[in-house]
């Protein structure tokens, strides 16, 4: 097994090498992605090529963008720095790349729609185009929306609303338990969260509201876990991620906390991994997301798309965990296609507004923010499933089965954004 | 009252896995003036040892064989790469052990993948022993506590009463006599280098399912296990027991009862700002801010009391 892996991790690293070689060939069009190809979280950056890579290779296979050229992925390494992205940032400038993309960490995505302001403003026949595929704080599509920054992820505000709305239908959600990380992301979902609760779930009662320091800094939740209980909570809503939230589910079920569990993301494969199912299964874990596998829509998506699923599933074994990255660059083609161009200034405005057909219903790229409005679905982890959850090869028996959706005008949100457009 | 006792024996439960943590550091500190800042490495590795063994075999297998090999690792390292390093000084003997911390993060994610891995309580254990105030406590917490409370003893018992303790102290104080007495005093070292890994060995064998087995654990922990050290005096193992102790007692009570520091200003008679500049912070609890007081508490201590609570030479 061990063996394997080390396989498996050079397969994963040398086509980082060879694209990173091949980088400076001549007839494709060149996507940057910034992400974390290396530390303590490289796997969430890999991860992130690897779909990326699949996807972009599909759309090749089909016959590549503007009449035969390639769209060829450059993987950039940040470390999970943010400093990193800005020097990644002038790479792509020197290599002459004209569109990046990049979601792991809102603070990485602030730098480069801020970078990408300044730089496009001083050098118009230079810009580049930001596909942001995951980094979900709401401003960037409010009071810091910007032309060159598209949204493909919905933002903190918006899944908040999802599951706000699914709490509402939720007979058995009456006492809430709120417990959020203290920095930028976790505070935007408990605001969010108060207002939309109110309006959504009124018979739903806040019986607690907490922020906790961030970043895996809590080793051990029991003394958390002990004042929901003493709070006589049935739900817990959290927006927590990474080890924040392993520890978290795994301490109120050692504890046999007796609630539900909304999260956002649970579903991430290393949290799932993390978990484990019986854990996850005792918590009733929830998750917000585009798409899962095991819904009933699954089996209706076109036939052309099953195949692709199949194919990922075989050539890396892991599930499907979202359709956003998809998404980006399919999106990112069609744009290309109907600017026929590949200056980012067209590709942008051919972009604006821009519908397709997403999993549960057409889906549409805001012109007014740039924010991409989908329905989306809550779903609760279950070994009763017909797809369970694999990474790697190794299958978890578990995955999650939907509890409702929540279609595009439950989630639409208004925007503050006044765009400047060039 | 009920509840400062419920909170207090919480804090003593975190107290002891963080006293188990941090045992085989200052072992090595005390007895071999190593600041080993590869420790938390030594711990993730019992952890991912363990994963492997009770895979095969069981939890119990694991206890046991993990923290050997864990230890063995150590005196393998000590051995080869702190040894020849050790006559330059304290500040290479640090930077070698801070590299053998990204060497063993590395290696771990090459073997086992860079998610977490999916190391869980045996099921033995998982069931409720007792339950306080509504809240069930597994077996496997009392467990840990029994296991951090027999290291605890043991390594007391050990380092006072044996032969072998009386000669590791002698090595260290003046390890010229010691030598010429016939003690062979690298392998003294190297033994006790493995040991204090092994120790953290245990730790991660008992701590790693309910902390989660993962690349990042390492990390995660190192400073915390540092804050035990220093704060309970470097190299002193009642202190490390009791700042471990302190430490988990005083975050626990800083949970549960949540205060802010706008209500603790007010309840003194000050007037608080809710408007202005220092709205924000005003508005912080005490539930808040409890994962940084261990820092805090460092900070103060390095400033009134630098050699700790039990310490007897300077930081």
């Amino acid at each position: 097994m061990a063996v394997l892996k080390w396989v498996r991790t050079l397969g994963i690293t040398l086509p980082i090498v060879l694209a990173a070689f091949s980088a400076r060939g001549a007839d494709t069009v060149k996507l940057g992605l910034i992400e974390p190809f290396s530390g303590p979280i490289a796997a969430v950056g890999r991860d992130t090529l690897e779909i990326f890579e699949f996807f972009a290779n599909e759309v090749n296979q089909r016959g590549g963008v503007l009449g035969g050229r390639h769209i060829e992925i450059v993987p950039l390494d940040n470390a999970m720095n943010a400093e990193k992205t800005t020097q990644q940032l002038r790479k792509v400038i020197d290599d002459e790349i004209r569109f990046v993309s990049q979601g792991v960490g809102s603070n990485h995505a602030l730098n480069i729609i801020k970078f990408l302001m300044r730089h496009n403003r001083r050098n118009p026949d230079q810009a580049i185009l930001y596909l942001n595929h995951s980094a979900v704080t709401t401003s960037f599509t409010n009071e810091l929306c910007s032309f060159w920054h598209f949204r493909f992820d919905a933002n903190v505000d918006m899944k908040v609303a999802a599951l706000a709305t699914q709490i509402g239908r939720d007979p058995s959600a009456r006492k809430l338990y709120m417990l959020n990380q203290n920095y930028a992301y976790g505070q935007a979902f408990q605001a969010a969260a108060q207002r939309l609760l109110a309006e959504r779930a009124p018979e739903a009662e806040l019986v607690g509201d907490e922020l906790v320091v961030p970043f895996g800094k809590v080793l051990d939740f029991t003394p958390y876990i002990a004042k929901i209980k003493a709070s006589g909570a049935d739900t817990v809503l959290t927006g927590n991620w990474g080890p924040d939230l392993v520890r978290f589910v795994k301490a109120a079920a050692e504890a046999n906390l007796d609630v539900a569990f909304y999260t956002i993301y649970a579903g991430i494969p290393s949290s799932v991994a993390g978990i484990g199912a019986k854990d996850g299964i005792a918590t009733q874990l929830k998750q917000v997301t585009e798409m899962h596998e095991n819904d009933a829509l699954y089996d209706q998506q076109p036939a052309d798309l099953l195949d692709t699923y199949d194919r990922w599933r075989q050539q890396t074994g892991k599930s499907i965990y979202s359709e956003r990255m998809r998404w980006t660059i399919e999106y990112f083609a069609a744009a290309l296609d109907k600017a026929g161009s590949d200056d980012p200034a067209l590709v942008a405005a051919a972009m604006e507004g821009m519908a397709m057909e997403g999993p549960a219903g057409p889906m549409v790229m805001r012109a007014a923010d740039h924010q991409i409005i989908f329905p989306m679905v809550i779903s609760t982890m279950t070994e009763d499933v017909g797809r369970p959850f694999i990474y790697d090869g190794e299958d978890y028996g578990v995955a999650f089965a939907t509890d409702g959706w929540i279609m595009s005008d439950a989630i639409e949100l208004p925007t503050t954004c006044e765009m400047k457009r060039q | 009252m009920e509840s400062i006792i419920f909170a207090m024996f919480n804090g003593v439960l975190y107290g002891m896995l963080l006293f188990l943590l941090a045992s085989g550091l200052t072992l090595i500190f005390s007895m071999m003036g190593v600041l080993n800042f590869a420790h938390a490495s030594f711990f993730m590795l019992g952890a991912y040892f363990a994963y492997q063994i009770s895979e095969g075999l069981n939890f119990w297998a694991a206890l046991f064989v993990a923290p050997v090999i864990v230890g063995l690792v150590g005196a393998g390292i000590e051995r080869w790469g702190l040894r020849p390093v050790h006559r330059y000084g304290h500040v290479a003997e640090l930077l070698f052990t801070f590299g053998v911390a990204y060497v063993i993060e590395e290696l771990v994610q090459m073997i086992w993948g860079r998610v977490p891995v999916p190391y869980e309580i045996p099921e033995l254990m998982s069931g409720a022993l007792f339950t306080w105030q509504g809240f069930d406590y597994s077996i496997y917490r009392v467990f840990m506590l029994v296991v951090s409370v027999a290291i605890f003893v043991a390594l007391f018992a050990l380092l006072t009463y044996t032969r072998i303790g009386l000669i590791i102290r002698a090595a260290v104080s003046d390890p010229v006599h010691v030598a010429t007495l016939g003690h062979d005093i690298p392998r003294i070292f190297m033994w006790t280098f493995g040991f204090g890994c092994a120790l953290a060995g245990v730790a991660g064998v008992v701590g790693g399912n309910v902390l989660g087995t993962e690349p990042a654990m390492a990390i995660q922990l190192g400073p915390i296990v540092f804050v035990v050290i220093v704060i309970g005096g470097l190299g002193s193992l009642g202190g490390a027991l009791a700042a471990a102790l302190l430490i988990g007692i005083i975050t626990r009570l800083a949970i549960f009862y949540d205060y802010g520091l706008g209500s603790l200003l007010l309840s003194l008679g000050l007037e608080i700002d809710t408007t202005g500049l220092l709205r924000d912070f005003t508005r912080i609890t005490t539930a808040q801010v409890a994962p940084v007081l261990p820092y805090l508490m460092l900070v103060l201590m390095l400033i009134f009391k630098p050699r700790g609570l039990f310490g007897t030479r300077d930081v």
